[in-house]
This record gives structure tokens, sequence and C-alpha cells, in this order.
């Protein structure tokens, strides 16, 4: 009560507002207003540099000159960027670090998880220690992995009794050798996301209805039945999360490259985000990067989509109730 | 005779049964802590190294713990020196000096995890109460997450650094930049990390009932005080958790900051980045101590959500 006569004090008193909040707080404007808020965001800070961006890749253009003299220049950047080697080889690199560490990260993973799902003591303890790398931040990740990888750093220490039987110099150069600085990526990278991928299965596992599995055991099923034909399948959505995710992340990588090898030695640890990064910011040519850009963009909204398609299509699933 | 074999197998299998599950533990506990045992070895390492003299950096073979501590490299990057000579050495040393990042990275994160937080939460709610944008919203949102952020940083530099200014100086008569400064990392912030705060305030309110709102509606109350004190009450925990998770995520950017900032604002990764590229000379302790201060407020934080997190990350794998 006391309510309503505040407000009518408030009609009387400043006519125009009040009925503009009134206006506002009508259910067909009301619904709009965050949804018009959020997506005009975004229309600004990414839709419009977006077009802008398509616009620029078809100027020619060097950084050097003022922007008012670039002139259209049709599909050249897009001809010169699709004929450079080094675009499709750091694509190829992409893939083929992004696909080495999530292969190893899901295996890793899932026997963490399963292992961690399987004991009573000192659960919780592995689940925190587990999850810390994922929350280190990727650039300390990055300078920490430099240490490590060091010539006369604790890696090639370790190593010293190995070295030393096969007679090798002990102090290997880890991040000059074209394959080391690979999988010197490759491994860092392991170590700092397998925490979420072993953080999704343990959710998967942890959801697993155990009457199920009791009953499975019950009518005369073995551990390696069981775990094959009752607990992979109810699983399947967990893996497909984490494989959907973790792709995603790792065709992006970039962070532990510019920290451990800027690219090189010579081209050999270049991905694609490194690449572009490379063109425009060392070598100023923004409207080849600009047609770069959107050639990525083009070949990873192909991927979103699947993903997106695929979490959908899962969390769907469990919504009915199917898994 | 007959008997003693039948009552004697069950016992003797149920004490190998038990032996042989205690052997399956222990070998689970082996590959655990082994795998713990990796995962914090550089982590050690690094807190290890914040703590050497300059001489310990590097040497071989490497001093696996500091044969004498020093807190001088903690020292270093927080100088804070306002007498004369100490501005003059702050000027040549500034790379040394944290507190200019700090502050950067701390308002930056702060506030755009804020304004995130709030459009997102209103957003979530009219998605979850009015299904504004339809089934397929709260999948396609996703997509901003998705896209590489270097494919996102291009552009950007081209609108932040040409565009905005051109842009002012017809409407305005002024030149104003968005590159290199904390408003235009905000906004870019808020927009990357929108996708995230919608998707997860999504099912802390989803579990909100709707007839409170109901009742409070009918009780006479206008939309904006139902959403203020009916509904924001209770996702308030939620809130916490997913404004420290958005924390996290921007406190850890890397590529953006590097790509869209140079000399003026500086967050902490692109700092400790500055320093792995310096060409004379690398300083692995500063740089130490600076990962050091960077980690560990972000471990506390993520130990806090780590129970939300376990929810969180299920994507729906969990079912309630």
């Amino acid at each position: 009560m006391n309510e309503r006569v505040t407000t009518v004090a408030d009609l009387r008193k400043d006519g125009i507002t009040a009925r503009f909040s009134a206006w506002l707080s009508q259910e067909r404007i009301f619904r709009w207003i965050p949804f018009v808020m959020v997506e005009g965001m975004i229309i600004c800070v990414l839709i419009i540099p977006f077009i802008l961006t398509i616009y620029i890749s078809f100027l020619r253009w060097r950084a050097n000159r003022p922007f008012e003299q670039a002139y259209l220049d049709g599909f050249r950047n897009y001809e010169a960027v699709l004929s450079d080697p080094g675009f499709w080889l750091s694509l190829g690199r992409t893939f083929y670090f992004a696909g080495s560490a999530v292969i190893l990260e899901l295996i890793i993973g899932f026997i963490l998880a399963m292992l961690v799902h399987r004991i009573v003591a000192g659960r919780r303890i592995y689940i925190t220690i587990f999850l810390i790398p994922m929350m280190v931040v990727p650039v300390v990740a990055g300078y920490n992995f430099s240490m490590i990888y060091l010539d006369s750093g604790p890696l090639n220490e370790l190593l010293w009794p190995l070295t030393s039987l096969l007679g090798i110099n002990p102090r290997i150069r880890w991040l000059s050798n074209p394959l080391a600085a690979q999988w010197a990526i490759i491994l860092a990278d392991i170590w700092q996301w397998t925490s979420l991928t072993f953080l999704i299965f343990l959710s998967g596992f942890s959801a697993l209805p155990p009457q199920l599995i009791n009953a499975a055991r019950i009518m005369g099923a073995s551990r390696a039945q069981v775990f094959l034909w009752v607990e992979l399948p109810l699983l399947k959505p967990a893996i497909v999360i984490a494989i959907v995710i973790r792709s995603m992340e790792a065709l992006k990588m970039f962070d532990p490259i510019i920290l451990l090898t800027y690219g090189g030695p010579g081209t050999s640890t270049q991905t694609i985000a490194y690449y572009l990064w490379e063109q425009v910011w060392q070598f100023n040519k923004f409207a080849y990067g600009a047609a770069a850009s959107i050639l990525v963009l083009i070949l990873f909204s192909v991927l979103i989509f699947v993903g997106i398609y695929l979490l959908g299509r899962q969390s769907e699933a469990v919504e009915r109730g199917e898994v | 005779m007959v008997l003693s074999p039948d009552t004697a197998s069950p016992i003797q299998s149920k004490r190998q049964a038990m032996r042989k599950s205690r052997r399956r533990t222990i070998v689970r506990h082996t590959i655990l802590i082994l795998w713990g045992l990796l995962i914090m070895f550089p982590i050690y390492w690094m807190v290890q190294t914040s703590f050497k003299d300059s001489g310990e950096w590097v040497t071989w073979p490497p001093n696996w713990v500091p044969h004498s501590p020093t807190l001088q490299n903690y020292g270093q990057i927080f100088t804070f020196d306002i007498t004369k000579e100490g501005v003059a050495r702050q000027a040549t040393e500034q790379p040394f000096n944290i507190w200019g990042a700090l502050g950067d990275s701390v308002l930056i994160c702060t506030l755009s995890a804020l304004i995130a937080l709030f459009m997102g939460t209103f957003l979530a709610y009219a998605i979850s109460r009015f299904n504004v944008g339809g089934s397929k919203f709260r999948h396609s949102v996703l997509i901003i997450r998705m896209i590489p952020p270097i494919v996102i940083a291009i552009p950007l530099l081209m609108y932040y650094a040409i565009m905005v200014p051109l842009a002012a100086e017809t409407v305005l008569g002024t030149r104003i930049s968005l590159f290199d400064t904390r408003v235009g990392m905000s906004l870019l912030y808020i927009t990357i990390t929108l996708p995230f705060v919608i998707w997860m305030m999504l099912t802390f309110i989803e579990e909100v009932p709707y007839s409170l709102e109901h009742a409070a509606r009918i009780m006479g109350a206008g939309r904006m005080y139902t959403l203020r004190r009916v509904v924001l009450p209770l996702v308030a925990s939620g809130m916490v958790v997913t404004f420290l998770f958005v924390f996290i995520l921007n406190w850890a950017e890397f590529l953006l900051a590097l790509t869209l900032t140079h000399p003026d604002v500086t967050t902490l990764p692109v700092l400790l980045n500055k320093f792995q590229s310096a060409s004379e000379g690398r300083l692995y302790g500063p740089q130490a101590a600076i990962g050091t201060i960077i980690t560990i407020p972000v471990i506390v934080l993520g130990m806090i959500i780590q129970k939300h997190l376990i929810k969180g990350f299920s994507f729906g794998t969990i079912r309630k």
C-alpha cells in the first residue's frame, strides 16, 4: 500500500520520467532492454570492427602511409595470403599442435579422473592440486617452462643420469631444435590444460548412476565389461564436451609460443595466431593481416559451427535423459 | 574333509581380494602422487627462483633450493622510491616496477568484470524469464568465446587506432583514441566475457522459482524492485562465483592486452612478457617474483570457487 502511494506521488511530481519508467516496465519493452544493451555492446565492439576489417582487406595500404591514401585493390591481398606457404604451414602446425596436445590431454585427464573417482582417501587434496595448473596464468606457465627448458635448467639436470649413460652432452638445447621445440610447447600445453579435461571427466564420473553399475556387477559383468559397456557410453557427453572445448582453445595457441620460442627456431613453432601477430605487429602488413584474419575467421566459423552443434546435441540429450 | 575347503576358500578368496584391492589402491595413489609432483614442479621452481640471488638464477648444476634466500627480487619489483634519485632510477629501470601494471590490471579487470556481471545477469534473467532471443541464443552467444582472440585483435587495432579517432575528429572535432587506453581494454574485456557471464548466470537464475517474483509483482512491486530485492539476493552467491571467474579470465588475458596497448597501459602478463623479450640478459629473479605475485591471488580465488567450477564445467552433464 505504502509503495502505491509513493508511486502516485512520483507521478504527480515528475510526470515524464514516471511515465517513461512505466513504459519501460511493460513486458514487451522490458524484456528487450538487456538484450539491446548486450547486443549494442557486441555490435559496437566486435561487429563494426569486423566490417571495417573486411573493407581494409580489399585495400592496398602500407603502414608507413596514412590511411587516407589507401585505395581499393580487389582480391590481391587474399591472393597473396593464399599463395604464401607460411600461412599454410602455420595452419598445418596449428592443427598438429592442437591435435597432439588434445589427444594426450584427453587420455591423461581420463585416466586421472578414473583413478581419483575410485579412491576415497585424500580425494579432495588430489582434486585441489590437479586443478592448480588451469588457474596459473598462461603467461606465467610459459615463463615457468622457459626456466625449466633452460640449457642448464632442472630438466637437463633430471635427465643427467640418462644423458651421461648415452654419452650425450647433458646440456640439451630444448628450444633450439625444431622438433624438440615443438614438443616443448605441446608439453607445456599438456601440463596446463590436462587439469581442464580432468575436471570435465571427473564431473562426468561423479554423475554416473551407481545403481546401474552395481546392477551390472551383480549380474556378473567383469570390471572391464562394466567400464566398456556401461560407464563409457554414459561418459560420452563428457568426452564430446572435453574434445570440443579443448580443441577450440588449443587451436588459438599463442601465449606459450611467444613466451618460449618466438615462433623459432626458424618458423618451426609458428601457429596461425603467431603468424597473424607477426604479419601485423612485426611486419606492419595491415591489409594483408586483415585479409588473412578474415580467411582464418571463415575457417574457424566452420569449426565453431560444428563445435556448437555437437555441444548443443549433447546437452539436449542429457536434458531428455537419453544418455 | 569335504567341508573344510568350502569354508576355507571364501575367507581365503576374500583375504586375497582385499590384498588385491589394497595393492590397487597403492598403485592408484602412486600414480596420482607422481602426477601431483609433476604438476607442482614448475610452480615450485618459479617460487624458489623468486627467492634466489642473481648469481643463483642460472647455474650448472641448478640449485634445487636457494642457498641464500633473499627478498631482493620482491624489493626490486615493489620499489616505491619517491626521492629524487629513486624517481630517476625508476625511469631508467622502468620494467622493474610492478605498481603501474598492478594498478592497471586490478582496475581494468575489476571494472570490466563488474560491468559484464551486471549486464550479463540482466540478460540471463531476460532469457530465462521471457525467452528473449529464442532458444538457440544461449548457444550462439558462446560463438564469441570460440573466435580466436588474434582474429579479434586485428580488427580492433584498426578500429581503435584508426576509425575511432577519425570518427571522433569529424564528429567532435577532437582526436580520441581507444588504442592503449584503460577504457578501450575494459570495453573489450566486457564484450568477450559477457558470454561466460550469461552462460553461468543462466544456470543460477533458472534455479530461482518464478512464483516468488510473481508474488512480488502481484503485491505491487515494480520490475526493477522485484529484480533487485527478490531475484538478486537469491543468486548473490552465483554472482560472486561468476565475478571471480570472469576476473580470473581477464587477469590472465594476454594476447589482446599485448596487441592493443603499448606504452601507456600495461597489464601484468604484458609486463612479465616484457622481461622475456629483453635482449640484455634475462632477469629471471624479478620475473619469477612477478610470476608469483600474479599467480597466487588467482590460485586462492580459484580454490574458493573450485566446487562451483566443477559444476560449471560439467556443461549440463551433471543431472540435478
